[in-house]
């Protein structure tokens, strides 16, 4: 509301850089071609959003990095909940997953794409790996936090592993889960447009790449500000759906860390 | 006290062994094409050679320096500007907004673009590898520093101390544990987008040559670099780890 009546600080600075922007640009003080102006570059977002290629791109993009988010992260709860509840399975796993855990995940691709090659499969599978490791430490740490009393109480009523695992560990540990799912939706949106850049010819990595070839500073800029835009949009969105589906955890006064 | 951890160490590495001898026969049976898949003992063996003749060492050296060089310098901007921002409010409010504005762009999305600015060369990889390292840590030292006691601010103006000495010997290593938790975090973005800006760059460090193998058909090689690569990885982790032990021993271990 305050920052309706009067403009803070804050925003007079970001409007004074856009105009800097578009001034340095229009008078060329960078003596350079790929500065355009920023009214050129807006320009060029509304024409390749409306009409162009880019929503195509875009969804391409997103459908890979949802199904590489699905998959890494099915995989990370499944295995968390063994690794925290069986020590024996992370006994044996555990240090085989620590060893793939520090290999950058650009690193990945070469091989990668040997075996699956430059399309779907192989960004996909590029993408799980990335939101595996979090979600899978999410998880475990979830796990641990059950209240031993809930879990107590299970053992007392006769509730055996399996449906001790999905009716009492599973809801406990669901706040760290989705903390941990947070944590891998942004690493996946960047990791699918990494792979795109690095290997094949799909999605937004691949078209700013390009335009970065081609020399088109206008429609790369306007394609790394799309970029900002949804990656703002996926966190806001997934914070409201995580209230929704935790409204029981918030309603208790928990605080969102 | 050394047996024990060996023998909880025994499962995990027997696994591991089991793997890499099935990957073997696999390969030796022809179940896995030799062409995508050396088998591991031909892999060690390049990276016995690669370790031996002291090939290695350039590479390494190359993306070291670009890690820890970004590292620092994002390092450096993330905690001042988190210190102002959580100590001056005028700050605050004069950067908060751009600092959300820069914070969702996806920081490997910027590597075209400084492509085209700063060319191909160092200045472009470090630039890279410091604004993915900035915003994490800024982020955390603002969190680090609002945290503070108030008590504690309070006893501190009540001795008169000046902003300088409070910053310092208080709010500094109030935000420390955040600082800290912060920079992990980003040690290993500053690792993906060393390797990304080296291969997108085409030039210099190990993520060029993991690529630059994958395209000569070199397929021993690229899995022997990997190795180092992920070495790398696994040790600036541990060091980092071991140095934030050092760093916060004041304080209570928490697990």
């Amino acid at each position: 509301m305050r920052a309706l009546a009067r403009p803070s600080s804050g925003f007079l600075l970001i409007l004074a850089l856009l105009l800097l922007w578009e001034v340095s640009a229009r008078f060329d003080w960078m003596n350079s071609p790929n500065w355009p102006p920023l009214s050129v570059v807006l320009a060029a977002l509304a024409r390749d959003s409306l009409g162009g290629e880019l929503p195509l791109l875009l969804g391409g993009t997103l459908w890979r990095m949802f199904a590489g988010l699905l998959a890494g992260g099915a995989a990370g709860v499944i295995v968390g909940l063994l690794f925290a509840s069986l020590p024996v399975t992370r006994r044996l796993f555990g240090l085989t997953v620590e060893l793939i855990r520090p290999i950058p995940i650009p690193a990945i691709i070469p091989p990668l794409v040997l075996f699956l090659g430059l399309d779907n499969t192989m960004k996909v599978t590029v993408v799980g790996l990335t939101a595996f490791f979090p979600v899978l430490t999410n998880t475990m740490q979830g796990v641990r936090a059950v209240e031993a009393d809930a879990l107590a109480m299970g053992r007392t009523f006769g509730i055996g592993f399996w449906r001790r695992s999905l009716h009492i560990v599973l809801p406990a540990c669901l706040p760290y889960v989705f903390a941990g799912f947070r944590v891998a939706l942004a690493l996946a949106l960047v990791v699918t447009v990494v792979a795109e850049m690095i290997a094949g010819e799909q999605g937004v990595g691949h078209y700013l790449v390009l335009m970065q070839f081609a020399g088109r500073a206008p429609e790369m800029y306007a394609t790394v500000i799309l970029l900002a835009v949804l990656g703002y949009g996926l966190n806001r969105g997934f914070l409201a759906f995580e209230r929704r589906a935790l409204h029981w955890y918030f309603a208790l006064g928990a605080q969102r860390n | 006290m050394l047996s024990r951890s060996v023998l909880s160490w025994l499962p995990g590495l027997l696994v591991l062994g089991l793997i890499l001898l099935g990957l073997e026969l696999a390969v030796e049976t022809g179940w896995v094409r030799r062409a995508l898949m050396p088998p591991p003992t031909a892999i060690a063996l390049t990276l016995w050679d690669l370790l031996a003749s002291g090939e290695f060492v350039a590479p390494l050296l190359s993306t070291m320096e670009l890690v820890f060089t970004g590292f620092a310098i994002g390092s450096a901007l993330g905690i001042a500007g988190g210190l102002a921002m959580g100590w001056f409010p005028a700050v605050f409010r004069l950067l908060e907004p751009l600092v959300e504005l820069m914070r969702p762009i996806p920081k490997a999305a910027l590597v075209p673009p400084l492509m085209l600015f700063l060319g191909i060369g160092t200045t472009m990889k470090v630039t890279s590898v410091a604004l993915a390292v900035l915003f994490p840590v800024l982020v955390n030292t603002l969190q680090g520093v609002r945290g503070t006691d108030r008590v504690m601010l309070d006893a501190a103006r009540t001795h008169g101390w000046g902003t300088a000495h409070t910053l310092r010997h208080l709010v500094l290593p109030a935000a420390l544990p955040f600082i800290l938790a912060g920079m992990r975090i980003s040690l290993g973005l500053a690792l993906v987008l060393a390797v990304l800006a080296e291969m997108l760059s085409g030039q210099g460090g190990l993520g060029f040559l993991i690529l630059d193998m994958q395209r000569s058909f070199l397929i021993r090689q690229m899995y022997a670099w990997l190795i180092i690569l992920a070495v790398l990885g696994l040790a600036l982790n541990g060091l980092f780890l071991l140095a934030e032990r050092r760093a916060l021993h004041w304080q209570p271990q928490s697990n």
